[in-house]
């Protein structure tokens, strides 16, 4: 009862008009299902969970030009003042800002003389022993830093000097999982890990080891200073916005830079992520629009073409449901014949750009997906003009022949 | 006939409007959508001095131990060390040559109308400005005897003229970096680059500089790079003379090579002092190792033009064809569908080929329109653009190169689109259809 038959054999008379339909529905198919999948692979990685509170975190630089002060001295006074902001919960000078996308890393080594070969990578900061309270990270093991192990440029020689670790360095540097209270090397500075924090990711989200992050207790400002500051989410904004006033009042020969928040600092150092994800999710959604006006217009064509022939078949007994059938299977045909060839066209596709570009292999479910979804798409957009189709009025077919 | 033509399309269109407003529509987001991704390539891909960008080559040399690895494909630094920039920026060869540095200043003026700011500056020796077309508005480059000398003096832009000095001539004035008068000595016409390619290290695409100062301010006030710094090995740096006598790769180099011979002679010279260096023992390389590369082979060596834009065109242009199909489609349908009419003209002498163009005329009409359309859905999309990722600001735009291209890709492809049914409609026999009228 489909009608397969006549059906072939009418489309065998226009045959380019149904070759049209069905390479846009391979291309359509080819495209979105690649891109649904770059879209996807994108939303996990900004997604990724980076161990901070960024939504209670924010930080600035504070550029000194007067060379009238003990710079030290003046952050902690600036510390003290900024921690006993209302809302704040803590603050602390910091040499790298994590997630900013600007940062140092090193090869961090077993023993002084870099025997082993090549170390492990990872990224570094340091600020006073507030640091770990005010990146609001979280200590799995071993102990926080406290005053005592701060270094300061007066007593660099005297103190030995203690670090805390992301797990994931621990478990890269000392895979026997012994790794705490144990020595690693920069250059030939010793440095004894004495807590590890369970998740932090360093400056870096797209480096080799993002989650290599070690902190250190210095606190030597410098004329180039960043500072960050841990608030209630809630006080944030209102706190970032009397920032520059109460640090200018502090001291003015300064200049205040830099003020962002670090969901805000992570969202610039993945802007051109999302850039690629806003274009990509509007081709694709174009893209099935231009694709469903075509089947519409075409229909709507076909029919406008074959009113005479819907006329007599009413005429000799069709039902209105039986015209409706026969467009959606003409459709229907066109279209799995386009679904064949754009999932061949999409594993092509996909395979040029896991070649030639750093794209993960694309996972077949897509393309399935996708398939269903175009078949759908089709499918309805047929629907409209069909049912016009049937409303044709077998008295049409007498009119003039 | 032409003119007839265009009005024969004009009542076409007019007559199936909705099929016409279909392909319009999809004409013009096909460009829309391709001309976006195309502009930012295009700006990321032009050239950015093409008058003499042969003739400009940024220098690498390799100064580090044999079995050292860098992450470029050649294995060479992208910078130079303090004492090898400094060597051939005092050599005789060739006539012009700089060593750049990034770096930035707390900038004021002595006095409360003008709040304090931070600003990024270049330093750089006193060819840099020839070397890179640069011009003035008031004054001049420093001296030869001003680069020697430890006075600071500064050249300034435009810009930054304008919001200190309230636009006057401020030559002989003075402005304060880091608590230090300079004085400055030349006003800078604006510098339109849209591609950072002097100084790749941190961003292609961000903003050029607004002051330049001398080498010779390295020393005297001990200049920190707002760039990068590479070591190689572990060194103990103390104090600012030890990095600057380090093996530390903080400054980039340039050289203007305007013939085949200097460009030999060059090489032949930076090959020696590679030679001599190895001699001294500061590093231990087999086979000297350099790079000279002109600014484009540099802008390719530093991938400028990113994966994902490249990405982007390329599906882009899939788009477009699906439009240009759904075009197809519905031209066939429309073509076809006036058969009769055409084989009365044909009955009454027009030729195969005066339909044929006929119908081709038709179709340019459709991708004219669809093009500026298409100009107006760039623009949408180039605005969101901007508004997603601030640092493309500069490459989000349609020069003129690429506001021609769009209504020029917009009737080649609804040509392209349009021969078939064309041709099929021209081969209408005229008796079958004046039979059945």
């Amino acid at each position: 009862m489909l009608e397969i038959k006549p059906i072939l054999n009418a489309l065998r008379r226009s045959k380019a008009g149904a070759l049209m339909l069905l390479i846009q529905i391979a291309i359509t198919t080819a495209i979105v299902s690649n891109a649904a999948y770059i879209i996807y692979d994108r939303i996990q990685y900004l997604q990724l969970d980076t161990g901070y509170p960024e939504e209670e975190i924010f930080s600035f630089v504070a550029t000194t030009f007067g060379q009238d002060i003990n710079l030290s001295q003046q952050f902690e006074l600036d510390e003290d003042m900024l921690r006993n902001i209302p809302g704040v919960k803590n603050a602390t000078i910091i040499s790298q800002v994590p997630l900013s996308g600007s940062g140092s890393a090193s090869s961090f080594h077993l023993s002084a003389d870099n025997q082993d070969v090549g170390g492990v990578r990872a990224a570094y900061t340091s600020g006073d022993h507030n640091i770990i309270d005010t990146l609001g990270v979280k200590l799995v093991a071993g102990r926080n830093f406290t005053q005592d192990d701060v270094v300061v440029p007066d007593n660099l020689e005297e103190n030995s000097i203690v670090a805390i670790t992301s797990q994931t360095f621990l478990d890269e540097m000392f895979p026997d999982g012994d790794g705490l209270g144990q020595t690693v090397y920069l250059g030939n500075t010793p440095f004894q890990i004495i807590g590890v924090v369970e998740k932090m990711m360093g400056p870096w989200l797209k480096d080799r080891r993002p989650e290599n992050l070690i902190i250190m207790p210095f606190a030597n400002a410098g004329i180039y200073q960043k500072i960050i500051v841990r608030t209630e989410p809630s006080q944030r904004a209102a706190i970032m916005r009397q920032i520059e006033d109460k640090m200018l009042t502090a001291y003015d020969k300064r200049v205040i830079i830099g003020l962002q928040g670090m969901d805000q600092a992570k969202q610039d150092y993945n802007s051109a992520d999302i850039l690629m994800l806003r274009m990509l999710i509007v081709l694709i959604t174009v893209l099935v629009l231009i694709t469903a006006l075509g089947i519409f217009g075409l229909t709507v064509f076909n029919i406008n073409k074959r009113t005479k022939q819907i006329g007599t078949r009413r005429a000799l007994g069709a039902r209105k449901s039986a015209i409706v059938k026969y467009f959606i299977i003409e459709n229907g045909l066109i279209c799995s014949a386009g679904l064949v060839v754009g999932s061949g066209a999409a594993v092509y596709l996909g395979r040029i750009l896991l070649e030639e570009y750093s794209l993960p292999a694309l996972d077949n479910s897509y393309i399935v997906m996708t398939a269903a979804f175009v078949m759908v798409v089709s499918l309805l957009s047929v629907l409209v003009p069909a049912n016009r189709a049937s409303n044709i009025s077998p008295s049409v077919a007498t009119r003039s022949i | 006939m032409f003119a007839h033509y265009l009005d024969l399309s004009w009542r076409s269109l007019k007559r199936t409007p909705l099929v016409s407003i279909l392909m319009i529509a999809a004409i013009a987001v096909g460009i829309g959508i391709t001309m976006t991704s195309l502009s930012v390539y295009h700006m990321m891909s032009m050239d950015p001095i093409p008058q003499k960008s042969d003739r400009l080559f940024h220098l690498q040399l390799n100064t580090m131990d044999d079995g050292q690895t860098w992450h470029t494909e050649d294995n060479l630094a992208l910078q130079l060390t303090y004492r090898d920039a400094m060597f051939l920026h005092n050599a005789d060869i060739p006539v012009r040559k700089t060593a750049s540095l990034r770096t930035g200043f707390s900038v004021h003026m002595n006095s409360p109308d003008v709040k304090p700011f931070l600003e990024g500056a270049r330093v750089i020796g006193r060819d840099f400005f020839a070397m890179f077309e640069l011009d003035f508005v008031y004054g001049d480059v420093w001296t030869q005897a001003q680069e020697q000398s430890t006075v600071p003096v500064v050249v300034i832009s435009e810009d930054v003229n304008q919001r200190l000095f309230g636009g006057q001539n401020s030559v002989g004035q003075q402005v304060y970096l880091n608590d230090i008068a300079y004085q400055v000595v030349g006003v800078l016409q604006r510098w339109d680059t849209h591609v950072k390619y002097y100084d790749l290290n941190n961003g292609a695409f961000n903003d050029v500089e607004e002051f330049f100062i001398p080498l010779s301010m390295i020393e005297t006030q001990e200049i920190n790079s707002w760039g990068n710094t590479n070591g190689w090995k572990f060194e103990d740096i103390k104090t600012y003379q030890d990095r600057l006598q380090s093996e530390q790769l903080w400054l980039q180099f340039w050289v203007e090579l305007n013939s085949e011979e200097d460009y030999q002679a060059y090489s032949q010279f930076i090959e020696s002092y590679l030679i001599d260096q190895a001699q001294t023992g500061r590093f231990s390389r087999e086979t000297p190792q350099f790079s000279l590369r002109n600014v484009n082979q540099w802008l390719d060596y530093n991938n400028v033009v990113s994966e994902d834009n490249r990405i982007l065109v390329g599906l882009s242009f899939m788009f477009l064809i699906v439009c240009l199909a759904n075009i197809l489609g519905l031209l066939l349908g429309k073509f076809l569908k006036r058969a009769p009419e055409v084989g009365v003209r044909r009955a009454l002498g027009a030729n195969k080929r005066q339909i044929f163009a006929q119908h081709l005329v038709e179709v340019s009409v459709l991708g004219f329109i669809g093009g500026l359309l298409g100009i107006g859905i760039a623009q949408l999309g180039l605005w969101g653009v901007r508004a997603t990722y601030r640092y493309y600001s500069a490459l989000a735009t349609m020069d003129l190169s690429m506001l021609l291209a769009a209504p020029a890709i917009a009737i080649v492809a609804c040509i392209v689109a349009g021969l078939y049914p064309a041709w099929l409609v021209c081969r209408t026999t005229p008796a079958i259809y004046l039979k059945t009228q």
